[in-house]
């Protein structure tokens, strides 16, 4: 097999580190189902960033943050054969990252108080910035804003903000994380918008 | 549902405005275009959503590249169990001996033999049949991603011969027929940055080029 070890993928490339980086979801998630670990990798390393930002959103905590990542990545494994459309596998990854989101949270609630948490999150966010102070001097102060806004809502309504802004998910997939009724979505994220739009007006 | 102050004067409350946005749904569309209100409210709306957009592209940003350490961490602890599929019996010399491979065994097989064809890579593979029966007529289903520019029909020729060779060595399966479905045409791989000189100066990588995964050991 030796000979076939230096026929790499993609045009006799010295051997890259991921070969299966520039294939499509759809084509790893078919090898992952399969049980390639390699191919599921490759989908970890290309969607794990959004995971792991969506869920610092939502925990607020960037150690609960890989935490939730770790979890749902493992959950992903475990499911993937009920995975229909593998081209949808980067909605279904924040879909999982969503709801194990929230399962952290609830399990949190008993333990510790929420207040303290947001800060680590902005501690942690804060310094990209500082290596740009420049270009990050306008947009980054209205992202700032807005951050503070965001922190400043009712937690019902902040989560429902992310799980649509950021995990993109439905008004129905929100009521089933969540585990309201889809009316109750629709308010909430009216509510989150309409507080978030004002402050955001209000500042410009 | 609305508090004081989201009813506009028109009829409708920035909640509607807000659904609309999601699912296009709203009672009297032919309303918005005309009144001034509803725009406003919509114009604000959309420009929290673009800043909400730019603050995940800001947090992805932040949150590192997926071959950073931290995933190494997450992707070592996640220690992922093996899929064996069904279990395919071989024959063995003495009847004692109860000697069996995995339909995951044989599908990894699939794999490395499609990928290690240049410019191709395989997706789904399927034995299609009976496999815990020994000699019964297994068909093996593959897709396969090919690079743009690597000629499809010999891609397929080959890989057909190359899989029937290395099954019938490797195992004891009757196949009796393999079905290789291209369901993707790669975009080929950017110049390495160890060539400095574009190989397609028509087609220099800009800067939304995806970046080479760097990753040494």
């Amino acid at each position: 097999m030796e000979a076939e070890e230096s026929d790499r993928l993609v045009t006799g490339s010295p051997s890259a580190p991921h070969q299966l980086d520039l294939v499509p979801d759809a084509l790893l998630a078919g090898r992952a189902a399969d049980g390639d670990t390699a191919a599921f990798e490759a989908l970890a390393r290309r969607h794990g960033p959004l995971m792991r930002a969506c869920a610092r959103r939502l925990t607020g905590s960037l150690a609960d943050a890989d935490d939730v990542v770790q979890e749902s990545l493992m959950q992903a494994w475990k499911q993937l054969d009920t995975l229909r459309d593998g081209d949808a596998v980067k909605s279904w990854l924040l879909r999982i990252t969503g709801s194990r989101s929230i399962d952290h949270l609830r399990k949190r609630r008993n333990h510790s108080n929420l207040g303290d948490l947001d800060h680590r999150v902005e501690a942690g966010a804060g310094t990209a910035h500082q290596d740009h102070p420049e270009s990050a001097a306008l947009s980054g102060s209205r992202m700032d804003a807005l951050k503070a806004a965001l922190a400043a809502l009712p937690e019902e309504q902040r989560r429902c903000w992310v799980l649509k802004q950021f995990n993109d998910q439905s008004y129905e997939e929100i009521a089933q994380t969540l585990n309201i009724s889809t009316a109750s979505v629709r308010g909430r994220l009216a509510r989150a918008r309409i507080t978030l739009a004002r402050e955001m007006e209000d500042w410009r | 549902m609305s508090a004081p102050g989201d009813m506009l004067s028109c009829g409708h409350s920035l909640a509607d405005l807000s659904e609309y946005l999601d699912t296009g749904r709203i009672g009297d569309p032919g309303h918005l275009a005309d009144c001034p209100e509803c725009q406003s409210g919509l114009a604000s709306l959309r420009r929290l959503s673009a800043l909400g957009h730019e603050l995940l592209d800001a947090d992805t940003a932040t949150a590192g590249s997926g071959s950073d350490d931290w995933m190494k961490t997450i992707l070592g602890n996640l220690r992922l169990e093996l899929r064996p599929g069904r279990i395919i019996p071989l024959r063995s010399d003495s009847p004692e001996d109860v000697l069996t491979e995995t339909e995951g065994s044989i599908s990894a097989l699939i794999r490395s033999v499609a990928d290690s064809l240049p410019g191709t890579a395989a997706g789904k593979c399927r034995l299609y049949g009976d496999v815990t029966r020994p000699g019964a007529p297994i068909t093996v289903g593959v897709d396969l991603a090919v690079v743009y520019g690597h000629p499809l029909e010999d891609r397929a020729a080959t890989l057909r011969w190359k899989l029937a060779t290395a099954l019938a060595r490797q195992t004891e399966l009757n196949i009796t027929a393999i079905d290789v479905t291209i369901t993707d045409v790669l975009e080929p791989r950017k110049p390495e940055p160890l060539n400095p000189e574009p190989r397609h100066p028509e087609q220099p990588p800009g800067p939304g080029a995806p970046p080479t995964p760097q990753e040494e050991p």
